[in-house]
């Protein structure tokens, strides 16, 4: 097949440092490529050059054999590179049709909407690659896996020829990410080039052709994603020690659950139109993870135990006595830590200083009269920085400078600080790159063996089965139960997740 | 990407000096010295202290409207409140047979409470601080109003009570060691208190706040009351300086004020700016009035020259903002 987007010897420096190095790669029609590589491999870089969010000091890009004026975005676009980015660029109020067309509707005279034309456009678009959109919903009311179609028509509507999708999956439940696999191969199918970018490695296998590997801004594989296995595509980009870590994961010894170590006990908890006569136990240095569909209604349970969600009916206990899920305060004084789902609405501070976010729920307990001591502050927030290795080791960096991963740590480290009791973790290695996973992953199992009791809350199958000692499945608000990890398979909670009931 | 980044700012610090952090300050020496060949009048000792004097009023109120503004809010009742506080003073010294030590704390008390029933209705209802505090607005100049009624209020007495407006200790008014006071305590307080880290986390993200097991609601009350209390403190210094209390007092104040701030750096969203700032802003206000007003600009072109002057200041900074990004 033709070769249609190919990128020649880039090269993109930021003062002293090379962020990409000589880097080229080809893209042919109906290819599915993955570009993979840690975080500051350059990925990134490559990306935003491809979208013309920055120039390159050296090298070009050529669509279809013409060369392309690199570093501006407007170009880009009318070639044909169109980018689904991690976060949604939608807007939530306007209806899919609206969004598809946002800011190019087709006109008639005094700048009236061409509605019929932009419709009939847009059908069309539709039909040809297969997508399933109903035009007239709003978006905000659609679910994640449909917004991303609706970004991809947005792309498609420009006649994109290569797509670039950076983690479209990393919001999306099991179900949805095949949902999404069904619209790649349409496009696949229909000729268009896509560059994808996941940390999955499940996703990579199932989807992609070809695979690129970056690794501190230097192309070190180029290939048929088939020719490698797991293993060697892990060392390839994060290196063998790593890389051996992370499949560890998989190697974890399980604790037994013991009921006299019960820490944490809810009976019948019942929220009308979210959950429904949810009972569970937790003990001391166990991991539950409760996984689900997205809309099994995990989150707002989590939420519900931490005071920040209400209660119809049902009890909780703390330690033998009835506990009150009043609110966050109250949980917090019970030493119930939280670490939220969407980390930049629920969780950081992101204008703040990793500082202030590390102390963010302990620093009352470290001031005088509301006087901060800036001596232990500084004694905790380096200690904690070292123990979670974020990177820069500043405390005065600004959290919304970092990258994913240590985001999330700064997160969890806030956490950290209250040395809770029990900490409930909800999907902590959403968009977090393999090796801050697998630091995550250690200190989890740190603290479990330090007699923390832990939930956490997953979509990600091979995250459940690595880390947890039990597994409660939960389908639409329901409880399909409780399994120890031990001796469940995948397949079988893959099955009760969907709802299949249980043999 | 992150060790690019750092290791850019250790290799190359002066290149990647921050234009929106230095153009304020540059702005302030620029404008002095240019003002200064102009007139050299300007920079005299005594001319300096002139206009910190001139902008401690707006000094006080706007150090309160920084942590207002930092919360994601904005408090247009000052004007206002300024000038009920001058009304209430009075009133007090009246009834209470010239009692500083009585009239004040009860007017500074009362002022608090106005601020933190805005708060409240921002904090608990949700409803936007700007149609909260224009409501305020208008219910505080009409109660001054009924109190006081339309004319001006003569304060003779005590001696005491002038001395807070008119007095001078080694030759420096009294309301600049009032400002520089309370600004060192306001620079503490953001600092060095969690009451400060808290104001910032409330405007940058509300509901992380919350989560955090803090009461974000009584954060936001406090600083409206807070930002009541630096409008009374200034409507006090006012009465006092020229001797009269009148409702009418503190009209389009609150634009001086937010203007200091914002010049300052800090952001209308919520969740940045520094009291240090704030500060500079406040200066950089006190020097266009004052140094247009030794030039003898005429007081129209005086108000042009300033809106302009603003923007471009602005302007700067936002250009700036936007390239890093």
């Amino acid at each position: 097949m033709t070769i249609l987007l190919s990128a020649r010897n880039l090269t993109k420096k930021y003062g002293s440092l090379t962020a990409l190095n000589n880097a080229s790669l080809e893209l042919r029609a109906g290819e599915v490529r993955s570009l993979v590589g840690a975080n500051g491999a350059g990925k990134s870089t490559l990306i935003k050059i491809l979208t013309g969010a920055i120039d390159a000091n050296q090298g070009k890009v050529l669509l279809d054999g013409v060369p392309l004026k690199l570093g501006d975005p407007t170009t880009m676009l009318e070639a044909g590179i169109g980018c689904i980015y991690q976060h949604s660029n939608l807007v939530p109020a306007l209806s899919v049709l609206d969004n598809i067309y946002l800011g190019r509707q087709p006109v008639l005279s005094f700048s009236r909407l061409d509605r019929k034309k932009q419709r009939a456009e847009a059908e069309e678009l539709l039909l040809k690659y297969s997508l399933k959109l109903d035009l007239d919903a709003i978006v905000s009311t659609l679910p994640t896996v449909r917004q991303k179609e609706v970004e991809i028509a947005k792309a498609l509507a420009l006649n994109a020829k290569v797509l670039l999708m950076d983690e479209p999956t990393a919001w999306l439940s099991h179900t949805e990410v095949n949902n999404l696999f069904t619209t790649v191969r349409n496009l696949q199918a229909s000729g268009v080039g896509i560059i994808y970018i996941s940390h999955m490695l499940d996703e990579l296998y199932a989807i992609c052709d070809s695979v690129t590997i970056l690794r501190d801004g230097n192309i070190v594989e180029d290939c048929a994603i088939s020719d490698l296995t797991r293993q060697e595509l892990l060392e390839k980009f994060i290196g063998k020690t790593l890389a051996q870590a992370a499949t560890k994961t998989n190697q974890h010894a399980q604790k037994e659950h013991v009921p006299e170590d019960v820490i944490l006990r809810c009976e019948n908890l019942s929220k009308k139109g979210e959950f429904d006569d949810i009972s569970f136990d937790l003990a001391k240095g166990e991991i539950l993870c409760i996984t689900g569909l997205i809309g099994s209604k995990r989150t707002e349970l989590m939420h519900t135990i931490f005071g920040s969600n209400s209660l119809d009916s049902g009890r909780i206990f703390l330690e033998g006595a009835e506990y009150e899920n009043r609110s966050p305060a109250n949980a917090i004084k019970h030493q119930i830590g939280f670490v939220p789902e969407d980390r930049h609405r629920d969780g950081l501070m992101m204008q703040a200083n990793i500082q202030d976010n590390l102390l963010m729920v302990s620093h009352d307990k470290i001031a005088k009269f509301g006087i901060v001591n800036q001596i232990k502050v500084d004694q905790r927030v380096s200690k904690q920085i070292k123990q979670l290795n974020i990177t820069p080791a500043d405390p005065n960096k600004i959290v919304s400078k970092l990258s994913g991963g240590n985001q999330q740590k700064v997160l969890i480290g806030k956490w950290l600080e209250l040395h809770p009791k029990v900490l409930i973790l909800d999907e902590p290695t959403v968009g977090v790159d393999v090796g801050a996973k697998s630091e995550i992953y250690t200190l989890i199992r740190k603290l479990r063996d330090q007699g923390t009791a832990i939930i956490v809350v997953s979509s990600d199958m091979e995250e459940v089965m690595g880390i947890a000692d039990r597994i409660m499945v939960m389908c639409s608000g329901k409880k399909q139960g409780i399994y120890n990890a031990a001796s469940i398979s995948q397949q079988k909670i893959i099955a009760y997740v969907g709802g299949e009931a249980q043999s | 990407m992150i060790s690019s980044i750092s290791n850019t700012s250790i290799t190359a610090p002066l290149s990647k000096i921050n234009i929106s952090v230095i153009a304020l300050p540059a702005a302030l020496i620029i404008m002095s010295v240019i003002f200064s060949i102009l007139d050299p009048v300007f920079f005299s000792g005594q001319n300096l202290i002139t206009i910190l004097h001139q902008s401690s009023i707006v000094g006080i109120m706007a150090l309160a409207m920084t942590f207002v503004i930092i919360t994601g809010g904005i408090d247009l009742s000052v004007g206002p409140v300024l000038a009920i506080a001058g009304v209430l003073c009075a009133w007090f010294l009246q009834i209470s047979d010239d009692s500083v030590l009585i009239a004040i704390p009860a007017t500074l008390s009362i002022c608090f409470t106005i601020g933190a029933i805005s708060g409240s209705f921002v904090a608990f209802i949700g409803l936007p601080a700007i149609v909260v505090t224009l409501a305020t607005m208008s219910i505080v100049r009409g109660a001054g109003l009924l109190i006081a009624g339309p004319s001006l209020h003569l304060i003779r007495e005590p001696e005491s009570f002038l001395f807070i407006g008119s007095g001078l200790i080694g030759g420096i008014p009294v309301p600049v060691y009032i400002f520089v006071v309370l600004a060192a305590i306001a620079i503490f307080v953001q600092k060095k208190t969690t009451f400060g880290v808290l104001v910032s986390a409330v405007g940058d993200n509300h509901r992380a706040t919350f989560l955090s097991g803090h009461n974000s609601n009584k954060i936001k009350i406090i600083c409206y009351g807070l930002c009541a209390l630096g409008a009374a403190i200034g409507g006090i210094i006012q009465a006092s300086q020229v001797h009269t209390a009148a409702a009418t007092y503190g009209a389009g104040i609150e634009l001086d004020v937010i203007a200091a701030v914002v010049l300052g750096g800090a952001s209308l969203m919520g969740g940045s700016g520094t009291i240090q700032r704030t500060i500079m802003g406040v200066l950089m206000i006190g020097i266009i009035n004052n140094g247009l007003g030794i030039l003898n600009v005429q007081i129209e072109m005086q108000l042009i020259a300033k809106g302009a002057i603003i923007i471009c200041a602005l302007l700067i900074s936002q250009l700036d903002q936007r390239r890093s990004k």
